[in-house]
């Protein structure tokens, strides 16, 4: 019997080639786009999960309730983690953690490393088992290292690392260390990345801010007791954060910031590490935390294109099975039960989600490059054996083969034996459900175009914003590790004077934009004036900073050599100014960097976006104190020849800097960097737009195609009483633009309120227009009528008498 | 082995209800050969559909077999359909997707029969109606005769008690209907096979026992041959 029900669905499938290419081909791309997308997803979510004690694990912020709102940080005082386990009974093992680039020298061998600077508990609190070296004693000397293998071989080749001596520089620093283990490479979902771990003892400023708690400079991890709860925190840390943060609580009470519901103004919280990778609010965890809406657009996207399919699947189901009616009526007659044909239907629809599996598939390993280029996703294949995968894959084609092929088997069933076997199956009806399923089609699909043209829209709007200051012709140049910022820049001022390309150089602490360093600071500072607590971002700036970014100066100058005393002169920028209130700021003194070296203000420069379009502009103050080293140097070029000028700076610099990579990018490569994730989010949009699209197509193609076969009479008695072809056309596609019309009405909504969310995230942004919502209706509406056109113009043009012959 | 009681079908139009059939009382006995004829209209097939249970009456009593029809659950009469009762129809109604072999062993399938002994009875049936040349042709491929052969092996494959039929020879040419008229004249002396067939031909009414003469829905007259 088992046989029989495959034989006779292939012949049937074969007989309905046309019909079931079609589904298979909208199938196998839905499929291939969900594998795709979810193994993305699963690979976004199994982020650090190789912890063995990941529920346990916590990081610790603060939260402040400033009177302007809450903010949270994440950034830690050196002498906190120490206290903390000490006077925080439930913690375990604490660790602090700080990043940093470095050069690494051993014997002539000289590579750069990510090296991460943490306590010994680190190495018991993580699962980084060490292939060599103990576990528990690897970090417990001052000048111990543990290293990668990966780093390992980098670094000494086939040789053994361990009880080596290397050289480690980092921050101008040079110190060496004796390898005390190596780790076993960690995974690629690992938020927490290093070449190299050291003691923190070794972090920049350490000696100096060893007992300060008012500055902070890295992230503090800690490990909490099994069966720890931590719900009641905020209540227990209450007597630890007034002894210790009495400074910032005072601070904050005289600038009036009004208490929380638990009364306090200032508190440490912890954020769960098992969510460190979608942790993009406390500001700044282990890795490059990413936001939610990501995946879970992602997985929204997914269902979409899943669903569209499975609507295909059941409408072309359904649309054959009129042509199957008499097959149903002979079968009942011959004894058949309800089930037996419920079977034989299903396994038809098993044979033709199989193919679209294997097709999808297949698919999947052609586009797997291309995706994971275009959405910078880490997966493999290989993820598909995983059982948990293969599990999912199974149940996903049980689940879809039962939702798209039982309703349409069951329809069949249904039919009057007798009334099917005069051959009067009512095939005109065009059925509730295929209508409602259409609409939800075209819903989706118009929804993802509005989307579309919306991210594109505040996209280009934040690409060709001006942003205040020149960003095609400036190069930012990161100092790097290999060299002090200052004397860089001091060298490639030299170096450049007689260059003719060159109009002038500068540098900062700062970069604009993301650089391809892809690193990004900033310094936050709070100072009295006035008796209020006033709070800039400080920008370490050199002379001609002002002339080499084109910035606009208001009132005032910019730091020049020619002044003696510039070394405490302040540039500000409008907003800063605005913060300070009052006229004739120019010479009043700010005790920034607390009392002992008041600054006076010597220039004030209109507002100029020196963050990313998220953010509004907010206050700015830039010094040339040496407190802050110049991370970048930056170098305007006349315009007409940008490749030759980077050409000729890149050979100055390596003229200087033989060993050094020359990591440089104009401003505009910066700015664009800070949206990737927005570029992302619209490549997702794209795509599932025009898949949306295509399959739904493919389904109305379908459906036009069976209506026409059930029409044909009716068209060809039209043709005789004298209508003409357009008429016949527009009558055919009357119905189905009539839904497609409901469709996009429905989806306006939607995407209104899914989109003017998306760009509440944005300081600066578009504004939603009526013609974004009618060009993506037309849009979706000439696509429906293209597609119906090619079957309804074929009708229309043929001849009536074949069909009413053959009735 | 066939009493229909009081049978009435009708169709509500509007307020009205439009009798199809019109408390029909008849009783066919075993090995007897109906013929049911009459014009357009009067009910022919649907008499013909309710004692084959591809249809409902609306109101009245059968009793098949002893057994009472109209009380049956929808799978009680299914098992009782399956075995007793063979159909062969006017457009033959065969499978296009199957061959003539595997058309004529869809019956058993539906009534689990063994495979080996679904062999036997296939080729036993195509030996006895002298298709065995044909049997791994589709439908398309032979002329109507023979199609309608392919019907008859069908219905007969599942050894039915009743076999019914509606206009067996609507679509063949007389010499074609002719053979096929003394296929079921033979069945019906040689094999005692019960028949009822629904017929426009006065000449083809002949070969029966009996001619019942429906009228808008009701007996009109009976003729014993």
């Amino acid at each position: 019997m088992i046989k029989n029900y495959f034989k006779i669905a292939w012949r049937n499938l074969w007989k309905g080639r046309v019909f079931n290419l079609m589904n298979i081909t909208g199938l196998a791309v839905a499929v291939a786009c969900c594998t795709l997308i979810f193994l993305t997803v699963y690979y976004e979510f199994s982020y650090d999960n190789f912890h063995d004690k990941l529920d346990r694990i916590y990081q610790v912020y603060n939260v402040a309730n400033r009177p302007k709102g809450v903010e949270k940080n994440s950034a830690m005082p050196i002498p906190m983690a120490s206290a903390f386990k000490a006077e925080y009974p439930a913690v375990k093992y604490v660790t602090r953690s700080g990043n940093m680039g470095g050069v690494v020298t051993y014997g002539n061998q000289k590579v750069d490393g990510d090296i991460h600077f943490v306590d010994p508990d680190f190495l018991k609190m993580f699962s980084f088992p060490l292939v060599q070296g103990n576990r528990n004693a690897a970090l417990s000397e001052l000048n111990s290292a543990v290293i990668t293998e990966k780093a390992a071989k980098k670094i000494f080749g086939s040789k053994p690392a361990l009880n080596q001596t290397i050289i480690i520089n980092s921050n101008n620093e040079e110190k060496p260390f004796l390898v005390t283990g190596v780790a076993k490479d960690y995974p690629s979902n690992s938020s927490i990345t290093f070449d190299i771990l050291v003691r923190f003892e070794h972090f920049p400023q350490y000696k100096v801010e060893k007992n300060n708690w008012d500055s902070r400079s890295h992230i503090v991890l800690a490990e909490f007791n099994e069966g720890y709860n931590p719900q009641n925190f905020s209540k227990q840390i209450k007597s630890f954060v007034n002894k210790y943060y009495a400074g910032d609580i005072k601070n904050l009470k005289r600038d009036g910031a009004k208490p929380d519901a638990n009364g306090d103004i200032f508190t440490l919280a912890l954020a769960p590490f098992a969510n460190n990778h979608f942790n993009n609010d406390i500001g700044g965890v282990e890795g490059d935390a990413i936001s939610k809406t990501y995946p879970l657009s992602l997985v929204v996207i997914g269902c979409f294109i899943l669903l569209i399919a499975c609507i295909n699947f059941i409408n072309l189901s359904v649309a054959r099975g009129f042509t199957r009616a008499r097959e149903v009526g002979v079968r009942k007659t011959l004894g058949a039960g309800k089930w037996q044909l419920l079977t034989q239907f299903w396994v038809e629809t098993i044979m033709v989600c199989f193919a679209s599996t294997v097709v999808g598939l297949l698919l999947c390993t052609l586009l797997i490059n291309q995706f994971k280029a275009m959405f910078k996703s880490k997966i493999s294949l290989a993820m598909l054996l995983e059982p948990a995968h293969l599990a999912g894959i199974v149940v996903m084609f049980l689940a879809v083969t039962a939702i798209a092929g039982f309703y349409p088997a069951l329809m069949m069933v249904r039919y009057k034996t007798v009334a099917v076997l005069k051959g009067k199956i009512s095939g005109g009806k065009p059925g509730k459900l295929r209508n409602t399923l259409l609409v939800i089609q075209f819903t989706l699909s118009t929804l993802l175009i509005i989307c579309t043209i919306i991210t594109w829209q505040q996209i280009s709007y934040l690409s060709n914003k001006p942003l205040g200051y020149n960003k095609t012709e400036v190069l930012s140049i990161p100092v790097g590790q290999n060299a002090k910022g200052s004397d860089a820049l001091q060298l490639m001022r030299n170096e450049l004077r007689n260059n003719s390309n060159v109009e002038s150089v500068s540098g900062a602490y700062m970069n604009m934009g993301k650089g391809n360093d892809g690193s990004s600071m900033r310094s936050v500072l709070g100072f009295i004036y006035h008796d209020r607590e006033v709070r800039t971002h400080l920008q370490r700036i050199d002379y001609d900073y002002i002339k080499t970014l084109d910035i606009k100066l208001l009132d005032g100058r910019e730091f020049d050599s020619k002044f003696g005393n510039d070394s405490t002169g302040l540039v500000i920028n409008e907003s800063m100014a605005r913060e300070l209130g009052g006229k004739n700021l120019i010479g009043s003194t700010l005790p920034i960097m607390g009392g002992e070296s008041p600054a006076h203000i010597i220039g004030i420069v209109k507002n100029f976006n020196f963050q990313s379009l998220h953010d509004d502009i907010e206050p700015l103050t830039m010094t040339m104190l040496k407190d802050f080293e110049i991370n970048y140097i930056f170098v305007k070029v006349k315009p007409g020849n940008l490749v030759g000028a980077f050409d000729n700076i890149k050979s100055n610099w390596h003229r200087l800097y033989p060993n050094a990579e020359f990591k440089a990018s104009w401003l505009n490569e910066n700015t664009e960097r800070q949206y990737l994730s927005e570029r992302r989010l619209s490549g997702i949009f794209v795509s599932g737009a025009v898949l949306a699209i295509i399959i739904s197509c493919i389904g109305l193609l379908a459906i036009s195609i069976m209506m026409v076969v059930q029409r044909n009479k009716e068209i060809g008695i039209r043709k005789v009483l004298g209508a003409n072809v357009l008429g016949i056309v527009m009558m055919l596609s009357q119905d189905f633009m009539k839904l497609v019309l409901v469709a996009a009405i429905l989806s306006f909504p939607v995407a209104w309120w899914v989109m003017s969310h998306w760009l509440q995230s944005f300081a600066y942004r578009v504004d939603i227009h009526w013609w974004v919502f009618a060009l993506s209706t037309a849009l979706a509406l000439i696509l429906a009528f293209v597609t119906i056109s090619f079957q309804s113009i074929k009708a229309a043009i043929a001849n009536p008498v074949k069909s009413l012959r053959s009735e | 082995m066939l009493s229909l009681k009081q049978v009435s079908k009708y169709y509500n139009t509007g307020s009205n209800k439009t009798y199809v059939l019109n408390k029909v009382d008849l009783d066919v006995d075993q090995g007897e050969f109906v013929s049911i004829m009459g014009p357009s209209g009067s009910g022919k097939s649907t008499l013909l559909n309710i004692i084959g249970m591809l249809d409902q009456p609306s109101e009245g009593y059968m009793y098949f077999l002893n057994e009472p029809v109209h009380q049956l659950k929808e799978k009680q009469r299914s098992a009782l359909y399956k075995q007793n009762i063979g159909f062969v129809f006017q457009a033959y109604h065969l499978i296009d997707e199957l061959t003539v072999y595997e058309n004529i062993e869809t019956p058993l399938l539906y009534q689990d029969v063994k495979s080996a002994e679904r062999k036997a009875l296939v080729a036993d049936a195509l030996d006895r109606f002298n298709i065995v040349g044909k049997k791994d042709l589709f439908p398309a491929q032979l002329s109507g005769g023979q199609q309608q052969l392919v019907g008859i092996a069908r219905a007969l494959i599942s050894k039915p008690k009743l076999l019914l039929a509606d206009e067996p020879t609507g679509n063949l040419n007389s010499k074609q209907g002719e053979e096929i008229m003394e296929l079921f004249k033979k069945l019906n002396q040689e094999d005692k096979v019960t028949i009822i067939q629904v017929t426009h031909s006065e000449k083809n009414a002949q070969y029966g026992s009996r001619i019942i003469n429906l009228l808008d829905g009701k007996i009109d007259s009976t003729v014993i041959l």
